[in-house]
Parts: structure tokens; sequence; C-alpha cells
């Protein structure tokens, strides 16, 4: 059998060149980060990463555990407790069955299990669909899971490395969900730059657990009753630790930049064309193409529009984010999500965003939410001037409405 | 004057629905053609039946048959079903999916109905994989078959599903493939007719991922392997009737045995703790209705 990622070109030193999908990307991240215990269960669009380790574990290309567990919920339990005696572990889902994983997704954090896991996102059933829709991990904003969206399959490796180094890191000891838009991104080829073993053991050390770690010789009792007397200094603990996430992602990326050679700039959100913008649109994941492209269009109509893509949703660099959105007159949030009830029944990034700029000095610009592309429907260059119209409205101050929904049958 | 002949099972079919998502050479359309045979021949009341199915190839069926039908969560078909029947006892309550949805993610399920009786009817479609997501091993997956899991053969042991289900309580239990249209057809139709937790496997080809990672040809080969490989033994002890990859199919009905159900339990012990003080609303209830 063919070797997953074979190289398109070769670089001295062990680096390549290849041609491979986003969910390929996470498996061959997995490979090079060496992990220990690997469990699956299939559900689309995540399935594909289960089959590409498969095959890595079957062709002797990798040393590791791996079992396709019965249900979901196994999945996530079976890895929790190889992470709690010292494994590096990697797990994955998809909308529902990352629901049906809930009650270990929710203990996860609680227990600081560093585990690392790749969220192919899918519309949340009913009704079915297969199309990416960010529900699903948004599910677990709240529980002291570290999460990040991509919008490459490069980004999708290099964010698997990155995430092993942050949620192992022993300030930590949180888990990290990678979410990858289901088809867009899980399914599509790209050329990427795979690193050498060499690089990737230089920036990423070996787990340890430490005193944390379950074993005779440490004899501990994980997951004790506490009740009353000790859940709120536990949770306090969580998030002291979830506190240090954006010091510690920030010297992530650092080390990266300097063993890789490759730089993200600032880690938690991307900035295009936004040095000269008048108005900025913002969102999470795939969706960063087709904006792309329509401001890059716009531009060449005299339109300053820039965009801001969110790469990490928890930590929520909220200060940041608040002194970089103070310089455009107005923003525009796209959802690919819901929140069906929330302030002005928005998405839940536009609500994020409102939040994060409320409590800062400075100017604070108009903040209008797009529902966009649910169900994997796609957002498109023409729903993407739409929204920049409404925006601009904004920044000449007249009134929008704060939540539309673009793209939508009617 | 013409009469346009028209198919006896269509009127039980949305064909606004078709083409099916099915794959040529899969059996699931021919296990539907059977279920709706059994509906004409046992003259079941539609308007007291219900399908419920889960997620997967076999979990599309709730969406081709124009019955009452739900298309639950993967692995939550038993459960729907337990509750729809618990409600409203009077339906003839279907459960129609498959082998991953049914002994996998809603193994658990599996059992505790047969261990209650459930009056449930249980049709569970066994393709030996997890077809809808790319041919993954699944619970009862054979021992050397090639999988998109285990790309060199697997080796974990299959649940041999009317072993199971005996073991868990079930009042009847039968196995065929594909190949035995009528025998699935007059199961079906017997099933509807006896009362607790029936489970019916009908093993399916699935040509798409199963039959072509293994080398086993296409439908057609499928027919002719369960043609050949399979005995039929009535009544013989579940435990000989493991699956292996290449090795003879036993059919047949293995299990016809009568214990009360869950809702006669359920009457019986109120009846023993609290005599005459006891009402059953629900006969009460189908009383009024004249049921």
């Amino acid at each position: 059998m063919a070797t997953l990622a074979p190289a398109v070109e070769e670089k001295k030193g062990g680096e390549r060149t290849a041609l491979i999908t986003g969910s390929e990307a996470i498996a061959v991240a997995c490979q090079l980060a060496d992990v220990d215990v690997i469990t699956a269960y299939p559900i689309r669009p995540y399935d594909t990463v289960m089959q590409y380790i498969a095959k890595l574990v079957s062709n002797g290309e990798m040393d590791c555990e791996y079992i396709v567990a019965e249900g979901e919920h196994s999945q996530f339990e079976i890895v929790k407790h190889a992470s709690a005696v010292g494994a590096r572990v990697f797990c994955g889902s998809s909308g529902v069955g990352w629901m049906y994983a809930m009650e270990a997704l929710t203990v996860t954090p609680a227990l600081r299990i560093p585990m690392v896991c790749m969220v192919g996102n899918r519309a949340l059933d009913d009704p079915g669909a297969f199309g990416t829709e960010h529900n699903d991990a948004l599910a677990v904003r709240d529980l002291g899971w570290m999460l990040t969206w991509v919008d490459s399959g490069q980004e999708a490796l290099d964010s698997t490395l990155i995430a092993y180094r942050v949620a192992e890191d022993r300030r930590i000891f949180l888990p990290c969900a990678i979410s990858c838009d289901g088809a867009f991104l899980t399914h599509s080829q790209s050329l990427l730059q795979i690193p050498s073993q060499e690089q990737v053991n230089e920036f990423l050390p070996r787990y340890n657990r430490a005193d944390l770690l379950l074993h005779p010789d440490n004899p501990i009792t994980v997951a004790p009753q506490a009740n009353e007397d000790w859940v709120m200094e536990i949770r306090r603990q969580n998030y002291a630790a979830m506190e240090r996430t954006y010091g510690v992602i920030k010297e992530a990326f650092a080390d990266f930049e300097r063993i890789f050679g490759r730089s993200y700039g600032n880690p938690f959100f991307e900035e295009y064309m936004t040095d000269d913008a008048d108005v900025v649109l913002m969102g999470m994941g795939t969706l960063s193409t087709p904006v792309k492209v329509a401001i890059r269009q716009m531009r060449k109509a005299g339109k300053k529009v820039g965009f801001v893509r969110l790469r990490w949703f928890r930590p929520f660099a909220a200060e940041e984010l608040a002194q970089c959105l103070s310089r455009f007159q107005a923003v525009g949030v796209i959802d690919r999500d819901y929140s069906f009830g929330s302030p002005h029944s928005g998405g839940v990034v536009a609500g994020e965003v409102r939040n994060a700029l409320y409590p800062g000095a400075g100017k604070k610009p108009p903040v209008l939410g797009f529902i966009c592309g649910l169900g994997g429907r796609e957002v498109t260059i023409p729903d993407v001037e739409k929204i920049t119209e409404s925006v601009y409205q904004a920044a000449e101050g007249k009134r929008q409405p704060l939540t539309q929904w673009i793209g939508l049958r009617e | 004057m013409s009469t346009i002949p028209i198919n006896p099972v269509l009127p039980f079919l949305r064909t606004d629905r078709m083409p099916t998502i099915w794959c040529p050479g899969c059996g699931i359309g021919t296990t539907v053609n059977c279920f709706a045979r059994a509906l004409l021949d046992s003259g079941v009341d539609l308007k007291h039946l219900a399908i419920v199915s889960g997620i997967g190839c076999t979990g599309r069926v709730a969406g081709y048959v124009k019955l009452d039908s739900f298309h639950t969560t993967h692995g939550r078909a038993i459960p729907f079903a337990t509750g729809l029947k618990l409600a409203n006892p009077k339906l003839n309550v279907v459960v129609y999916s498959g082998d991953g949805d049914l002994s996998a993610i809603g193994g658990n399920h599996l059992i505790h109905a047969a261990r209650r009786n459930i009056d449930i009817k249980v049709i569970c479609v066994n393709n030996l994989i997890y077809a809808m997501t790319g041919g993954q091993t699944a619970p009862t997956t054979p021992g050397h078959v090639i999988t998109s899991t285990h790309p060199y053969g697997t080796f974990d042991p299959n649940f041999n599903l009317p072993h199971l289900v005996e073991a868990a309580g079930a009042v009847y239990v039968a196995r065929w493939t594909t190949f035995h249209v009528r025998q699935i057809a007059r199961s079906m139709a017997e099933v509807f007719k006896k009362p607790g937790f029936c489970f019916i496997e009908i093993l399916s080809p699935c040509p798409t991922l199963y039959q072509r990672r293994n080398k086993m040809g296409d439908g057609l080969d499928t027919m002719k392997f369960y043609k050949e490989h399979s005995k039929i033994k009535n009544g013989v002890s579940t435990s000989e009737v493991g699956l292996t990859r290449n090795g003879d199919i036993i059919v047949g009905k293995f299990v016809d045995r009568d214990r009360s159900d869950y809702l006669t339990m359920a009457h019986d012990q109120f009846v023993e703790a609290l005599g005459d003080r006891y009402v059953d609303e629900c006969a009460a209830e189908c009383c009024e209705e004249g049921i």
C-alpha cells in the first residue's frame, strides 16, 4: 500500500511537499506527533481522518494503539483514560456524533486531560445534513475546551502540532479541538509543507503528566466526589489554566515560527487587507476563501473592505480584538452557526464580538451579524457583497438590522 | 379495455423519493419489497403501524415507505420505538435499521429492549459493515475481512446477533439472507402477530464496500454465495449460528417462544401488589375506544 502523503517535492532535512486533503493533513500531524492511542467511530466528514490513520497504522508507518469503538461516547472515554495514564491521544467526530460524546466532553477539561480532537464541522440533526455548520464544536465553548478554527489543510496540520504543544503544557492541561469545515476543508486537496520528524521533535516535547499520572507507583484518585467543599476551587483552577492559554499559545506560535520557518502572525486572528480598510467582515473557517475573493473584487471597485478571521475562539482574545476592530467604521460578522433566542437572535460569534467590544475604551464600531452558509450551503461572492453593502450603510450611520440571514430562500 | 398493471407493493412506497440512495446490488431494497409483501399478506392495519429507523443506509427505509415513520438519531431507534409502544400500546411498532446502528452505537438499547420484552419488531439488515460512512469495521464484521479501518483484515471477534438477542430475552429470532425473499416476508408477517420482542436478521450485500474490498464479486455473485452457503436449520441453537467470512450461513427461525411482554408484566405486578385498587388506564382507554 502506498505511503499516505507521497512527496511531490523533497527538501533537505526531510521536509516535503505533498498534495493531500485536510483530513489527511490531520492524520499526518498525528503521525508526526507520534500519538500513542487513537479511537475512532465513523461519521462524516470526520471519518476520513480515521481511515487515513488506519492506513498509517496498518502499514506500520505509525506506532499507536487504534480502536474502532462502538460509538462516540466510548470513543472519547477510551482516550480520556489513556491520557490519564500518560498516553498522547487523538480523537475526533462531527455533528451529532460529537454531541453524543457530550458527557465525556464535559469531564475531559474538568479532569485536565490534554486530549486533542478534530471536529469535522457538520450540521446538527435534525433535519439530517452532511454540510458544515459550527454549532457542533461551539456546544463545548463554556466547558474549558480550547477551540480553534482553521481554513486550510496547512493550518490544520500546523494547528494539530500546536494543539499538542499547548494542551500538554503543564501550565495548561486542557483539551483542544481543531475545527475543520466539513467537505470544504476535510475533503479538499492542496499542496502542503510537511515538516520533518526532527523539527516536530524539537517543537513538541513528550507528554509528561508528572504528579497527575495515574500509575500504581503514584496512587491518586481521579475524579473523586468533591461536592460544595471543593468544586468552586477546582473550577477556579480550570479558569486559571484557561487564562494562561493566551501566553502559552503565543509562546507556541513563536517557537513554531523559529523551528518551522513559517509564521501565522497574530495567533488569535488573521487580518486580511485591513491596513486601509473602512469596514471589515469577520468569520471563522473556510468562508475566508469566498470572502477574500469578494474583497479583492470589491477593492477593484474602490471599496476599502478588510477581513478578520478568528482563529482561536477559546481562548477568545477579547482585548486584542477590540483594539483591532476600533480602527474600523463598522464590522460585519458572518456566522456559520445560530444561537436561537440569544441577544438580537444572532450568531454565536457576533454575540462574542459585541461582548468583547463593550467594556473597552476607545471607539466602538457598530457590529452587524449575518447568518450565512448553514447546512453546508455555499457562502457566495454575491452574499459577501450584500453583507458588505449593509455594513457600509451602518458605517454611514444608517440603521441596519442587527441580525440578517443571507442566502436564504424565501 | 386494457388496464395498466401496478406493482402491488407500490402503494407502500414514496415513489417521489426514488431513486433511492442504495447502490446497485445492495439488498436493502429487496428487504423493503419483502416488508411490503408481508404487510399485504398479513393484513396489518396500516393506521396502527409505525416504522422507526436509525442512521445508516438501512436507516433511510423510514423515508421511503408511505407509512408513519421516524428517522431517529444514530442508535436511538429502539428507545424511540419503546416510547412509542408504551405511549400507544395498540400500535404495531417496527424498528427497521442496520447492524451498525442496532448493535454498535445502539447495542445497549437492543439488549435491554429484549430483556424487558418490549413488544416491538426489530428488522436488522446486516451488511457486516458500516456502509454509509465508507466501510469501517462494525461489531458484526467477521474476522479476516478487509475494511477501511482494517486494511489487512479484521481480528476482533464479531457479534452473533441471534445468540445475543436470544440470551437477552427475545421471544422470536430468525435469520435470512436477501436470497430468501419468501422466507423473509413470511417471518415478517409472523412477527406482526407475535407479541413481545421479535428480531429478524437479514444478511444483505454491500457490493460497494464489503464484497468489492474482499474480492467477493458484485450483488449477483453475493446472491450465488448466499444460495450456495446458506443452510436452513430451523430451531437450531443460536450458539451455533455465528458468521465467518467464507463459511456456511445458518438461516431459519431459531427461536419462537412465549413469555409475558413488558406491559403485561407491569400490569400483572400492579394487580398482584394493589389488587382491586389498581386501575389499568390503558385497558380502560382501549375499552372506551372500542378496541
